[in-house]
């Protein structure tokens, strides 16, 4: 069985697809056979594969991110809302129906479609970096919810939590995330780590000793604003309106480019060492904090 | 004197109680007790009763007009006993002062407070204090908001001559209340480099970076502003709402964050919690933030209002009664989002307010410092005008009318510009597109931009301007212009007004734009080029009124519906008030809330 990490977000656009994408360069840079992996996208944005298949934009940046093609099992279900038409499903890359408002997606089939192309990459790669979507703690959902804590059980993933500080409230995120969950799936998580960040992190110390000691996990890193252009999934994440700038480029190699610098400051900030151990099962700190938990 | 005899024939005699038979009453308001039809205090000079204005004779006179404090019944009972006992009557000017000590502790109210706290910033915490304003106004109370600290770039000026955060502005219009530098005593404006411009009382205090702001500045100086305009807010209104900042749940700031659970404390205020729902995670940012204050603090916490639902509420209700069993604080209501014309204060989200196929396509170059961009929103909203953000040159050519907006920092969004490749781009457009710039666009527009003392940057400097208009700026002194202005654009003579808020002096001899109106002198401001199609100006809020939105839209690139200009901003924001108002009373149970601000 392949090693594997599951990055789960206290708010939609909270960075999770970068921070996914960002670990399977890292994977890949140190020799690993790395490939992404999201049950679910809700997404406009979509990229076809050479297979003629359909999935999210994110996990094809996050495939080139770890040197490889994109494939569909990477994103095996995706959904796109299409207004009054209802959200169209894509299984396997493929549509399959239309949901029309107020139906409800047949959790069964994509519960068996999420487990059989999670087992397709755990197969043939040394690590798969999973995504959750949007916050895993929408209480309304929870029943729903197939591609946070459902998937990590699948995979029998480890959970990181990032949180977005640019809008402030990153603790309260954090911690109301961590709360909210049932005691099983507070049981995976062991980490945390706080993104976008601008100013001296000095600052966050004293916040992230209550709140580690509070949660019982650990303080993975900040990691800082970087005005790097990545790729948003939709326009939660865009921010300003940018009228095209025809560069001329390749945009998936500057992409790429991006992200290494992303990559450069990241190995600064972040604890990837002990998310390396997370992944790989080896993090006795963190196993020995949640026993002292329950 | 006349005054002095009636004043003793008041205290003697008169009546008590309201006047009805006086052909004036009700003069201030119905049942207003009438002991005092001259009240025996003038000239008080307390400045939270009364005001000096010019008189008719253009002599500084003292006006209580506004001031109902004797016509109180209490009021007047208690000061009609005092006098009794006064050896003179009007007693000195001394004496009257102490007499009005004693009546203000046993008279004058201290206000209600409810608090509009935000699990992030960007929660719609304004907007909902804006809303409450709104709604207790509608009941006949005297309302103030209040936000102890602001951190914007978009800030207005009082008419007092007080810089204070938009967002206080529009609050206090909703509020029906004359905007004041008591309602944010503290506006932080970022310079960049972990560093602000600190404005105390309406007026620039000094430039701190974040240790010493919160180290230092911030457990003294800045304590007491936010409790002195406080209190002073307090004793003249019945409920102030206030509003905080950021999230209420910063554990790494502790006591240090004196907007929001310390000025509770200090207003004794109800809170509620506002929630956006825009991006997720609302339950657990809802339940992180009350689980992560202290019991005391959690206390004051009422209610919890999640704000900016896209699509539909059917499903929530299980989730809200799992949160609200958990945290054991109702949900007031959920609040859908609202289209709604208003002035924002720190996203740049106008730019979506009129998404226009084919329209006039207004470019705002997007200086890294950029302020008071709020100018930009009244063209936004105008038909058939789209604004659009200018940060590569290879975006110049999809624009008919380019606006230099105003920076917190000339010198280095100058050299931005530069940087960028934008500063021969803008060259390159002359002619073509107009161009106007306000305020900082206004200076980086001439030939040279002089610092000479290092006011913007530190270290003294010189700098090329885009050298489309003849003017040369220069900065001398740490000194700021912050002034509310009136006048006419002199090309047509149409009324304009707005407000002027900068350091540094712009000048040449070209022609004017504007003919200001100030304390009874009028003066030419800004300048135009030769063939019309360049502008400078430092008046903020320029396109608040018609003539110059209808300028700039006239000479753009593209035919422009000409009919479409006579949209009056202004009544656009008071009719969304009205809106936002009734969306929020419609989607919240305000009933314990209300009843609070009501005392009841």
């Amino acid at each position: 069985m392949s090693a594997r990490i599951m990055v789960q977000g206290a708010s939609s656009g909270c960075g999770k697809s970068t921070i996914v994408a960002l670990l399977c360069r890292h994977f890949a840079s140190k020799g690993y056979k790395v490939a992404p992996f999201k049950a679910t996208n809700l997404s406009l944005n979509s990229y076809v594969t050479g297979e003629g298949l359909e999935i999210g934009i994110s996990q094809a940046f996050q495939a080139w991110a770890a040197g490889i093609e994109p494939e569909v099992c990477m994103n095996p279900v995706l959904l796109k809302p299409g207004g009054d038409a209802g959200i169209q499903l894509v299984f396997d890359g493929r549509p399959l129906m239309d949901l029309k408002r107020g139906s409800q997606v047949p959790l069964d089939l994509l519960l068996k479609a999420t487990k059989r192309a999670y087992q397709s990459l755990a197969e043939r790669f040394d690590v798969v970096v999973i995504e959750g979507a949007g916050s895993p703690v929408e209480l309304n959902l929870t029943e729903r919810d197939i591609a946070n804590m459902r998937t990590a059980a699948i995979a029998d993933a480890p959970v990181i939590l990032v949180g977005d500080i640019e809008v402030g409230g990153v603790f309260a995120g954090l911690f109301g995330t961590y709360t909210l969950m049932s005691k099983e799936d507070r049981k995976r998580v062991k980490g945390y780590l706080v993104n976008r960040f601008r100013g001296e992190e000095n600052i966050l110390i004293p916040g992230f000793v209550m709140l580690s000691a509070r949660m019982a996990v650990p303080s993975l890193g900040v990691l800082p604003m970087l005005d790097v252009r990545l790729p948003s999934e939709d326009a939660l994440s865009l921010g300003t309106t940018k009228t095209s700038a025809g560069g001329g480029g390749d945009a998936r190699e500057e992409w790429t480019r991006n992200l290494d610098s992303l990559l450069f400051e990241a190995r600064k900030h972040l604890d990837l060492a002990r998310i390396e151990d997370i992944a790989f099962g080896r993090d006795s700190a963190a196993i020995a904090t949640t026993q002292r938990n329950e | 004197m006349d005054f002095a005899r009636k004043v003793r024939e008041e205290v003697k005699g008169g009546i008590a109680g309201p006047n009805r038979t006086c052909e004036y009453y009700p003069c201030h308001f119905e049942g207003q007790d009438c002991t005092f039809c001259f009240c025996p205090l003038y000239p008080c000079m307390d400045t939270e009763l009364g005001k000096m204005v010019i008189g008719r004779k253009g002599d500084p006179v003292w006006s209580c007009m506004e001031c109902h404090f004797t016509h109180r019944g209490e009021v007047a009972t208690d000061l009609k006993a005092r006098l009794e006992h006064e050896p003179m009557v009007p007693a000195s000017p001394e004496r009257n002062h102490e007499i009005l000590a004693e009546m203000s502790k046993n008279h004058r109210k201290r206000a209600r407070s409810i608090m509009v706290l935000g699990a992030t910033s960007g929660a719609g915490k304004s907007l909902i204090t804006t809303a409450l304003c709104r709604i207790f106004s509608d009941r006949g109370l005297k309302v103030a908001p209040f936000k102890s600290q602001n951190m914007s770039l978009n800030s207005c000026v009082t008419r007092a001559g007080e810089e204070i955060a938009r967002a206080q502005e529009l609050q206090a219009r909703a509020a029906r209340a004359e905007p004041s530098a008591l309602m944010n005593p503290i506006l932080l404006k970022p310079k960049g480099n972990a560093t602000s411009q600190v404005i105390v009382d309406g007026r620039p205090y000094a430039d701190l970076d974040v240790s010493t702001y919160y180290d230092e500045f911030v457990q003294n100086e800045g304590m007491r502003a936010v409790r002195d305009a406080y209190d002073e807010l307090a004793r003249d209104n019945d409920v102030i709402v206030i509003e905080g900042a950021g999230s209420p749940a910063e554990i790494n700031l502790g006591a240090k964050d004196i907007s929001n659970m310390v000025t509770a404390e200090i207003a004794d205020a109800q809170c509620i919690l506002v929630v956006n729902m825009e991006w997720g995670g609302a339950f657990a940012y809802a339940c992180g933030t009350i689980m992560l204050l202290p019991e005391e603090q959690r206390k004051r916490i009422c209610g919890i209002v999640f704000n900016n639902l896209q699509g539909s509420a059917d499903g929530l209700r299980a989730g809200i009664i799992k949160l609200e069993r958990l945290v054991k604080i109702p949900v007031l209501g959920i609040v859908p989002h609202l289209n709604l014309t208003l002035p924002t204060e720190d996203s740049m989200h106008m730019m979506a307010i009129c998404p226009d196929q084919g329209a006039v396509r207004v470019g705002m170059i997007r200086l890294p410092h950029v302020s008071n961009f709020t100018d930009l929103e009244a063209l936004a909203i105008e038909p058939g005008t789209e604004v659009v953000l200018v940060s590569e040159p290879s975006q110049l050519s999809q624009v008919d009318a380019l606006v230099i907006p105003g920076t917190k920092n000339t010198m280095e969004d100058l050299e931005w510009l530069r940087a960028s490749g934008l500063f021969d781009g803008i060259r390159a457009m002359r002619g073509k597109v107009p161009i106007i710039g306000i305020c900082g666009g206004y200076q980086m527009l001439g030939r040279e931009v002089i610092d000479e003392t290092g006011v913007e940057g530190g270290v003294p400097k010189v700098l090329e301007g885009l050298g489309l208009l003849d003017v040369v700026t220069r900065f001398s002194a740490y000194e700021k212009r912050t002034v509310q202005v009136d006048g006419t654009l002199l090309s047509t003579g149409e009324e304009i007004r707005g407000y002027e808020i900068h350091m540094g002096r712009t000048e040449g001899t070209m022609r004017a734009l504007l003919s200001l109106r100030e304390g009874g002198i009028e003066h030419n401001e800004g300048a135009v080029s030769e063939d019309g199609m360049v502008i400078g100006t430092y008046v903020h809020g320029i396109f608040d009124l018609p003539p110059v939105r209808k300028k700039l839209l006239s000479l753009a690139r593209k035919e422009w519906h000409r009919g479409a200009a006579e949209v009056a901003y202004q009544e656009v924001v008071e009719k969304s008030i009205d809106q936002l108002a009734a969306g929020v009373a419609r989607s919240l149970d305000l009933k314990s809330l209300i009843e609070h601000a009501e005392g009841t």
